[in-house]
Parts: C-alpha cells; sequence; structure tokens
C-alpha cells in the first residue's frame, strides 16, 4: 500500500455497474472475489461480469436495525443484537441497452419480436413471424440460418432462444428472464422474455448458405440445436406482474490514486416499478434515463458461514 | 504545486501531440508542439494563434485533508485566424478543430495521472515520479469571442493534486 495515498479519502468520479446473472433454479449467485479479481480492466470485466456502462445517482441504503437489550434497574444496555439485515441499493443507467431495460423494468422484460402480417395488435407484441431454426455450426457470435439470412438486415436486433413448449417455472437461456406460472399458448413466448438477444454486424450469404454475425456473443453462449431465431423491433416495460429480476451486481469506484472502492451484492432483486428520471438538459430537451432500485437478498460467507447481503472491498493502490 | 501544474502540461501536451502532430509553433527559434504555459516564456504582446495557451488562474488549498489538498484553475485560451489560403474564411471550421482536439484531450475517460517532478530536467536529469497522481474535471468551453479577424475561446480545468510532504 502507498502509504502517502493510502489514507486518503478516495476521490471518485464515476461508478461503473457490472452484471452477472443468478442461476435461479439453483438458487446459485455469481460471486464476485476482489482479492483475485479486483484490479481488473474496467472495460474487460471477468466472465460472467457483464459491464453496463456508468451510473448516476449511486445510493446505497443500510437498513440493518441493531437494538439493544437492557437489564437492571435502572435499565442499561447489557449487550446489542442485529434485529434485521437490510440494504437496498438504486441509480440511474447512463446508457440504455437490453439489459439495462431489464434490469430497470425490475419483471420479465418483453421483446418486440417482429410481427407477422395482419396479427392482432397486442401491447407486448403481436403474434411473431415464425422463428428460423439454427444450422450446424451455430456459435456464440455466428448464427447458421441458411438462406433465411437474407431475411435480416444488419443492425438489427434478434432473440436466440427455445420456443415455449408448457414449460412451468424459470424460463430463458443463460438467464432466467421471467417465471411461468400456468400453461402458455405462445410458442414464441421464451424468445419474448429472453436475454440471450445480440445485434447483427454482417451478414454473409453464399447460395443457399447464409449466416448472420453478432456484435458481442450471446449471453448464453453456444446455441443449443433447439434454439431458433426471431428477429427483433424493440424492447418493451410493463408495469405490473409477478416475476422479480434477480442479478449478482458488482459496483466499481475508481479514486484517483489507482485505488478502488468495489461494491459487492451476490442477490440484488428489483425492487421498483418501470420508472425514468428526466434530467434537464440545454435547449428544452430532457435526458431520459433509465432508474433502477434493488433489494439486496442474503448469502452465506462459507469464510464465516455468516449471512451477508453485500461485500464492500477497498482495494488500495500498489 | 509546481510538479502538479508541469504534470498537467506534458499530460495535455502529449495527448495534443497524438491527435494532431501537424499542430506546431515557431518559439524562440525552436518548432515545437502547439501548447505553451504562458508564465513559462517570455513576455508578448502578441497572443500566438492556432495553439493552445495555458494560463493557471484561482488556487485554493483544502488543508483538512491528511495531506493538502490543491484545486488550481487552469485557463487555455486559443484563437486562429483561418488559413491565409482560404481567405480566413475557414477560421470557424479551424477553431472547431481546436475545439475538438481539447474535448478529446482533456476529456479523455482516464483523467489522472502520476505526479512527476522535473525539477531535475535542468541538470540533465529525468523526471522523478512522485507518490501521488494528479487529477481534474471536466473541461468547460467558454464562448467564441471576435478579435479582429481571429476567432478566439478561453477553455478551463480543475486541476486537483495533494501537496506532498517537503514539495514546494
Amino acid at each position: 500500500v502507498n502509504d502517502v495515498t493510502g489514507m486518503m479519502a478516495p476521490m471518485v468520479g464515476n461508478v461503473s455497474a457490472y452484471f452477472a446473472p443468478v442461476n435461479r433454479v439453483a438458487g446459485q449467485a455469481t460471486i464476485f472475489d476482489a482479492a483475485q479479481s479486483g484490479a481488473f480492466a474496467l472495460n474487460n470485466p471477468p466472465a460472467p461480469w457483464i459491464g453496463l456502462g456508468w451510473i448516476d445517482g449511486f445510493a446505497r441504503k443500510c437498513g440493518t436495525k441493531i437494538e439493544s437489550v437492557r437489564t437492571g434497574a435502572p435499565s442499561t444496555t447489557t449487550f446489542q443484537a442485529r434485529t434485521e439485515i437490510e440494504a437496498t441499493v438504486s441509480f440511474s443507467f447512463e446508457s440504455w441497452g437490453k439489459l439495462q431495460l431489464a434490469l430497470a423494468a425490475g419483471t420479465q422484460q418483453m421483446n418486440l419480436l417482429q410481427v407477422s402480417t395482419g396479427s392482432t395488435p397486442e401491447g407486448s407484441g403481436g403474434a411473431a413471424v415464425t422463428a428460423i431454426v439454427l444450422q450446424a455450426g451455430t456459435t456464440a457470435s455466428v448464427l447458421q440460418v441458411g438462406s433465411a439470412a437474407a431475411t435480416f438486415v444488419v443492425g438489427e436486433l434478434v432473440a436466440v432462444d427455445v420456443d415455449y413448449l408448457t414449460q412451468i417455472g424459470f424460463v430463458g437461456s443463460g438467464v432466467s428472464g421471467a417465471y411461468v406460472q400456468s400453461v402458455l399458448s405462445d410458442v414464441d413466448y421464451v424468445r419474448r422474455v429472453t436475454l440471450n438477444v445480440g445485434r447483427i454486424a454482417s451478414i454473409a450469404m453464399n447460395g443457399t448458405a447464409g449466416s448472420i454475425t453478432l456484435e458481442c456473443p450471446l449471453v448464453a453462449g453456444m446455441p443449443s440445436a433447439n434454439m431458433k431465431v426471431s428477429g427483433v423491433a424493440g424492447f418493451c416495460d410493463r408495469e405490473g406482474s409477478s416475476f422479480f429480476q434477480e442479478w449478482s451486481a458488482v459496483f466499481v469506484g475508481e479514486g484517483q490514486q489507482g485505488e478502488r472502492i468495489i461494491w459487492h451484492y451476490p442477490r440484488l432483486q428489483a425492487m421498483s416499478g418501470v420508472a425514468e428520471t428526466n434530467l434537464s438538459g440545454i435547449g428544452g430537451y430532457e435526458k431520459v434515463q433509465l432508474s433502477a432500485a434493488f433489494r439486496a437478498l442474503p448469502v452465506i460467507d462459507p469464510v464465516d458461514g455468516q449471512t451477508v447481503v453485500c461485500f464492500r472491498s477497498y482495494v488500495a493502490s500498489l | 504545486v509546481q510538479n502538479a501544474k508541469d504534470t498537467f502540461y506534458e499530460v495535455l501536451r502529449s495527448r495534443l501531440v497524438a491527435l494532431n502532430s501537424y499542430r506546431t509553433i515557431v518559439l524562440r527559434g525552436v518548432v515545437r508542439p502547439g501548447v505553451l504555459v504562458e508564465e513559462n516564456e517570455l513576455i508578448s504582446a502578441v497572443d500566438l494563434p492556432d495553439c493552445f495557451r495555458l494560463r493557471w488562474a484561482v488556487m485554493s488549498v483544502d488543508a483538512k485533508c491528511a495531506l493538502p489538498m490543491v484545486t488550481f484553475e487552469c485557463a487555455i485560451d486559443y484563437e486562429t485566424a483561418g488559413t491565409a489560403m482560404n481567405g480566413g474564411m475557414d477560421r470557424g471550421r479551424a477553431l472547431a478543430a481546436m475545439d475538438a482536439e481539447l474535448q478529446s484531450a482533456g476529456n479523455a475517460t482516464q483523467r489522472s495521472s502520476p505526479k512527476m517532478n522535473y525539477a531535475g530536467l535542468a541538470n540533465g536529469l529525468a523526471p522523478v515520479a512522485m507518490n501521488t497522481s494528479i487529477w481534474w474535471g471536466e473541461v468547460a468551453f467558454g464562448k467564441t469571442v471576435i478579435k479582429d479577424d481571429r476567432l478566439a475561446r478561453t477553455a478551463t480545468v480543475v486541476v486537483m493534486s495533494y501537496q506532498e510532504a517537503g514539495e514546494l
């Protein structure tokens, strides 16, 4: 530790946010080890963490209650006990994207699948065009779709996931995008809620062989053989519904002397609905930021078996 | 304080050179990058055009910290008449190019740098890295001012540093 700067309060300009999926079925959070990875390059987080850019108005609140146990006459505090452990965190995203929208929405966030001609208008998108079957040779970044590649355009968003076949429970590959409580009839429902979404960087056509290359690898990695591709026109948030987004999160505030404050929440569950923060801008415009608020849920720290909801690490400069 | 001022100048100069190495000036007979610190040069009645002139302005000290934190406002003046080849009709574009260079150099994601002591340069010694880093805020751009045939602007940036023990 630099003995000169080690005693100075960190001067933090921007806070960066990173999220990773929680395995909802297994109840398994993604754990960040600041001892191993605390010095990671901010623009290249270790897998499976996904950088979601800078955040604004980062506010942590501690709701933990400490009660005193008093004895004697007159009574005096004999000891203290924590009766409730509670922590919340809120902020606004500086950038917009699928994951930012999903996290800010709090509940399942719908992909607006390209609709078939004449479909009945629906708030979260009408009946979708038939999804494209993935062919052999598909990877997390290159989707082999045959001659159907001609139906896509560069820059278009696509959702890649399995058909809905009356599953009950968590659905969505890579990240649970929703929880199905009762059987639905929409074969495209999983692709409607999946976070396995990418943007087309290029399209290659060679006769009937065609492929689309994505700007970034899919969150769920290499698609399975039973996944299909649907074009996405946009995204839709809904106020209501019962599902709660749950993610593991890391927030990094970098000091000016090379030190870092790392806040790690193994389990963050959404605690707000769909709302934005409008910041007054120049020329009569307003900057619309996605607001998000989360409640921290507990994990057991295997080091000593304690129940905790968040970790704050200080990684000193060398 | 002087080390922080020197370090900021060196960082800004190297970034500006990387962006546009063709922006040069001739000063005291030497061709050099188009950025200077006014207080380090001979007093001149003429403002050099097409270069960035750094001028250290308001200073304050927060002495409550374990190390005093010094805040210095750096005013960056620049002006241009455009090019003679275009009869000066490109002076707006030339000023916009300087705006873009300063914006890119000053507002880059990394707005901190290890503080260096350049005192040894006079004796042929290499600069020495100190224990702390300087850091600075976003560059704020002032209004466009018309100075005869030139367009001018002053941008300001707040530079901060810790005053280390024994540092003058």
